[in-house]
Parts: C-alpha cells; sequence; structure tokens
C-alpha cells in the first residue's frame, strides 16, 4: 500500500470528465493496482478512483492511470508532502461481528429455535457465490437455507435470494426454501422476503444464550 | 363511471376504505375500487387480508367501476372546498372537480384489484356496543410482533353460556366473556387478527347491530354501509386455560382511577425497561420507579389488602393497559408471589380478566 499526500490536481476522462481542482490530497495505491484519491472528509468514499486491472504510470510531475475501456486518471502533483509504503500482507477478510457469529453457532447447535422439528445438514454451505449460513432439512424432509443477521435489512434478503437461486439448481437439494433469521428484521425487508416466498424468523439472542429476561413470559 | 357528491362524504368514505389499503404491495392494492350502481357507490380498499368497503349515496350520473390511487385520491378530496365534488372516470384517467379545483389522476388497472372471497350468507347479530367494550378489552394484548401470527390474533370461542374473547402476547393475557351470545357453533373457535378487530371497533359506533359472517378462511363484520372481510388466522392458540391459576392467596383492592393516576405519574419515572414496583401490606400499597441516574417516583394508593406483604414488579405500560381496560370503579390485584402470573379483575366481575407476568427484580 503506497500513501502519497500531495498538493495536486486530478482529471478524469472517460464516461464524463470530471476535474479536481489543486488541493492537498491523498493518493491511494494498492497493491492489487487500485487507485483512489482522498480529500480529507467524505467518509470512505474517494473523490475519484480507478479501479484494476488499469496501467499506472509514474512521471516526475504527473501520475497517469488507464484503464482497459481508455478511461484516464491524470493526477498532477504539484508538490509531494509525504510519501510512504506499507506491506499490509494477506488481509484475513472481513470477520461477522461478533453477536451475528455467536448467533450462527448457537443457531447451529438448535436449529429448532428456528423452526420446530428443524435439523442442521452443515453450517457455512458452500455455494458458488459464498457459504450460506445454514443448511438444515425440515421435518418434511425439505432443504432449507438459513441467512442469519444481527439486524434483518433488504439487502440480507437480497443475498439469500441469490443463495437459492444457486441451491435450487443442485438437484440433489432442490426443492431448497428460504428462511431469513435475524435478532428484529425490517418490516421492509420481511415484505420483501413474503414477497419472495422467504419465510422470516426473529430469535431472541439473550433466551438462546440462556440468559433470563427479567421480563417473563406466561408461556 | 360520473357521479357527484359531497366532499365530506367522500373524504369520509375514501378515509374508511382506505385504512385497508395495502401500504407497498402489488401495485392494484395502493388503490380503492369504486364502483358505482346508480346512485350506490361502493368503495373498496384490501391489502388482500383485510378489506374493507363502505357504500354511500352520491347523484349518479354514468354507472361504471375504477380503481383510483387511494391515497393521493384521498388527499386531493380532503383539500378541496367544502360542497359538491364531480368524480368522473375515462379510460384510464379519474377527474375531480369542485369549483375551480380541477383535477387529473391515472387510474390503476382495474384487473390489477383482487376479487374478494364470498362468504356464507347466514349472519349473526351481535350488538355493537357489547361487542366494542368486550374488543377493547382484550385487544391491548395481542402481540403485535409478525413473527409469531397466532398471537396477533384474537380467539374467539364458544363457551357455554356464550362467546370468549382472548388475546396473548405471552406477557399478558386478557380474556372476556360475552354471557349469551352464541356465534360459533359448540366447540367451534376463530382467530381473527388484531388489526382488523382495531379497524372494525372504530366503526362499530356507527350501528347498533354488526352482522357477522364466518366462511372457512374469512370472516366479515357488516356495520350499517360498511363491511369488512378479514382473514383468518391459522394455527393453534396456546392452552390459554392452564395459565390462568386457580387460586392467588393475595388480594388488593383498590380504586381503579386512582391507581391509574398513581401509575401514570410514577410511570414517567419509569424509563424503557424500568419496571414499577408495587409493595403491598395492610397499610394499602405504594408504587415506586427508581431509574438509575434519572431519579426516584413514589406514590401510595389506599386499598384494602388480604395476604402476606408482598413486592411485586410489572412493565408499568402492560399494568397500565389491563387497568385501562378494566372499567369499574374497584378492581383487585390477585397475586401468589413476585414471580408468578398477576391478576387484573373488575372488582366482583367473573367476566372480565387480565393476566400479567411480573419483571423479575433483584
Amino acid at each position: 500500500m503506497r500513501l502519497v499526500i500531495a498538493d495536486c490536481t486530478v482529471d478524469y476522462s472517460g464516461r464524463l470528465t470530471a476535474h479536481l481542482p489543486r488541493a492537498t490530497r491523498l493518493l491511494m495505491v494498492k497493491a492489487d493496482g487500485c487507485v483512489a484519491v482522498h480529500a480529507d472528509g467524505g467518509a470512505y468514499k474517494p473523490l475519484n478512483w480507478m479501479n484494476a486491472p488499469n496501467v499506472f504510470t509514474e512521471y516526475e510531475d504527473h501520475w497517469t492511470v488507464v484503464s482497459p475501456k481508455g478511461e484516464e486518471l491524470l493526477i498532477t502533483l504539484h508538490s509531494v508532502l509525504s510519501d510512504s509504503v506499507h506491506d499490509l500482507g494477506l488481509d484475513p477478510g472481513l470477520q461477522k461481528d461478533g453477536v451475528e457469529a455467536h448467533l450462527q453457532e448457537l443457531l447451529a447447535l438448535e436449529p429448532h429455535h428456528i423452526e420446530r422439528g428443524m435439523t442442521l445438514i452443515r453450517r457455512e454451505f458452500p455455494t458458488e457465490i459464498g457459504p450460506v449460513d445454514l443448511l438444515c432439512r425440515d421435518p418434511d424432509g425439505n432443504t432449507v437455507a438459513i441467512e442469519i443477521k444481527r439486524r434483518g435489512e433488504i439487502d440480507g434478503v437480497e443475498q439469500l435470494t441469490r443463495y437459492l437461486d444457486f441451491l435450487n439448481r443442485n438437484p440433489d437439494l432442490a426443492p431448497v426454501r428460504g428462511l431469513f433469521v435475524a435478532q428484529e428484521i425490517r418490516p421492509q425487508a420481511r415484505t420483501l422476503a413474503g414477497d419472495r416466498s422467504i419465510g422470516t424468523v426473529e430469535v431472541d439472542y439473550d433466551e438462546l444464550r440462556g440468559i433470563e429476561r427479567p421480563q417473563q413470559r406466561l408461556f | 363511471m360520473k357521479f357527484r357528491c359531497e366532499r365530506d362524504v367522500l373524504v369520509e368514505a375514501l378515509g374508511i376504505s382506505g385504512r385497508a389499503v395495502s401500504r407497498g404491495g402489488l401495485p392494484g392494492l395502493s388503490g380503492v375500487r369504486a364502483e358505482l350502481a346508480g346512485d350506490q357507490l361502493s368503495l373498496t380498499g384490501s391489502d388482500l387480508d383485510l378489506t374493507i368497503t363502505i357504500d354511500v349515496t352520491v347523484a349518479g350520473e354514468r354507472d361504471g367501476v375504477a380503481v383510483v390511487p387511494a391515497r393521493l385520491a384521498s388527499d386531493i378530496v380532503r383539500a378541496l372546498e367544502p360542497g359538491a365534488v364531480s368524480i368522473s372516470a375515462e379510460a384510464d384517467e379519474l377527474s375531480i372537480s369542485a369549483g375551480r379545483s380541477n383535477f387529473s389522476i391515472r387510474l390503476i388497472a382495474a384487473d390489477d384489484f383482487p376479487q374478494i372471497a364470498g362468504l356464507p350468507e347466514e349472519s349473526v347479530s351481535l350488538s355493537c356496543n357489547q361487542l366494542a367494550e368486550a374488543l377493547r378489552q382484550v385487544i391491548p394484548a395481542a402481540s403485535g410482533d409478525d413473527s409469531r401470527p397466532i398471537l396477533t390474533g384474537v380467539l374467539l370461542a364458544a363457551e357455554a353460556d356464550g362467546l370468549r374473547l382472548v388475546a396473548t402476547d405471552s406477557y399478558r393475557l386478557s380474556m372476556r366473556d360475552v354471557a349469551g351470545v352464541s356465534v360459533l357453533a359448540e366447540g367451534q373457535s376463530v382467530l381473527i387478527p388484531s388489526r382488523a378487530l382495531n379497524e372494525l371497533n372504530r366503526i362499530l359506533g356507527q350501528a347498533d347491530k354488526v352482522e357477522l359472517r364466518l366462511g372457512e378462511r374469512e370472516a366479515s363484520f357488516e356495520v350499517g354501509s360498511v363491511k369488512l372481510v378479514t382473514r383468518l388466522i391459522e394455527g393453534e392458540f396456546p392452552n390459554y386455560r392452564g395459565l390462568i391459576p386457580d387460586t392467588h392467596p393475595n388480594v388488593l383492592t383498590v380504586s381503579r382511577d386512582e391507581l391509574l393516576d398513581a401509575l401514570r405519574r410514577v410511570k414517567l419515572l419509569a424509563r424503557e425497561t424500568t419496571p414499577v414496583r408495587l409493595e403491598m401490606s395492610e397499610e394499602g400499597l405504594e408504587l415506586v420507579a427508581v431509574t438509575q441516574d434519572v431519579g426516584t417516583a413514589r406514590e401510595q394508593v389506599e386499598g384494602s389488602y388480604v395476604g402476606s406483604p408482598l413486592t411485586v414488579a410489572f412493565n408499568p405500560q402492560y399494568l397500565l393497559e389491563g387497568i385501562e381496560v378494566a372499567k369499574a370503579e374497584q378492581i383487585t390485584l390477585s397475586t401468589i408471589d413476585e414471580l408468578k402470573p398477576a391478576l387484573v379483575r373488575i372488582a366482583g366481575v367473573e367476566e372480565f380478566l387480565y393476566l400479567l407476568m411480573p419483571v423479575r427484580v433483584s
């Protein structure tokens, strides 16, 4: 990872043209070839960027980054304030947050909390586009793909829809129905899931962990 | 379709039928179906689970059917000057005119509107007041959590001497018997979505009698010119009978209004998950709410208490809702201990009970 703080001007030409006037910015050149231009704001989003693969050429006072489609990023360097290179090593990938991973672990141990009579086939069942959290079998012998989230949003339903598409192409598993499981499911996610015949189940994390809630239940 | 009618009549009719209109979902369900035959205009809104139809008399000029965007049509008509409104539907456009205002809005394809299931002709007549009171008492205990659909319904069950209504969200349970009302066959019960019954309750004041029809999967309620059809919830309602303790050794009898007022005051200091404690002894009742870093509230309430001194804590909102629907001068709170379900009842009345689980406190 190369990090350059520079007083620079940036010009992009491609599907449209864009010009960033002269200012001090962070230029990020990643090991995979991606180049991103960041201001000191705007959260994670760069002002301009060029994804890999591209051709990066460094001149004394400017850089050019050209994509295979002919898009060009021209970075004119007026002065360089800092230029450093860091070897970040191999990234271990995104870890699910603790609650989500723990929820998956607890539900894999006791899938009947999701639906009565449910049994686990495999946790992190692989598909061509990534592993589905749990693959289970319901009491009628049907295969059930389960996606587990801490907060059930629309993107989780979309993700499960994609898994179901791939899983249902497997004649050994099909038909596979989907269940979207979360501590809390947003109404929009519930509606979308219903529209796609995906079931939704809210689970109580504390109850799964065996923690007694102060508010007791009648049953 | 073409007709004229008073703005206020149309506003009310669109408002009532529009309450069943789906928010999101199929495009056809975002509309109200208007059908004009002579001077009778029927407006129907539906989200497939709940359908509400209202008939109003208008000055009809040309019969027809149109599905109008519910929200937009309602907003337009509501915003018009008071007086007569002219409505006409031609091809795929609806014209709304009143005074110097003219609106033209795109109609929804009538084919997209769902077919409403037919129901048996046979009906049972119920007193609106009686049903409204019973519904007010049980609906608050129904769950709003769609992940357990059975708990979102109100159970209507035939009992030897009448009809029983039960609702529970698993934290509390409300039960009301309506004597002398025979709606269901012996041993029969149906589970009706509380949302539909809430809507029914809004319109029960419009007539003296409500006609109830039960189908295999639907139930309909006809109140004056309004007809409400709801799907029934399928599944087994929890065995509520086993949840109600036979005996309670401790009984507190208090003025319902005094307890309600005191609870509302003390609740101000019971934030979020903080329970309210009821300290009961021969000297009466003291309500206590303590929220860390916020403060403390205490209030004594006069009452007679029979039993051992006991402190029991409740979710203040659940307790409040139980007391609110127990409309009487005196109510009783029966307890066993600080962990077992307590019972709110109207003193000397058997028809109603509200069972509530305490909150565990250290």
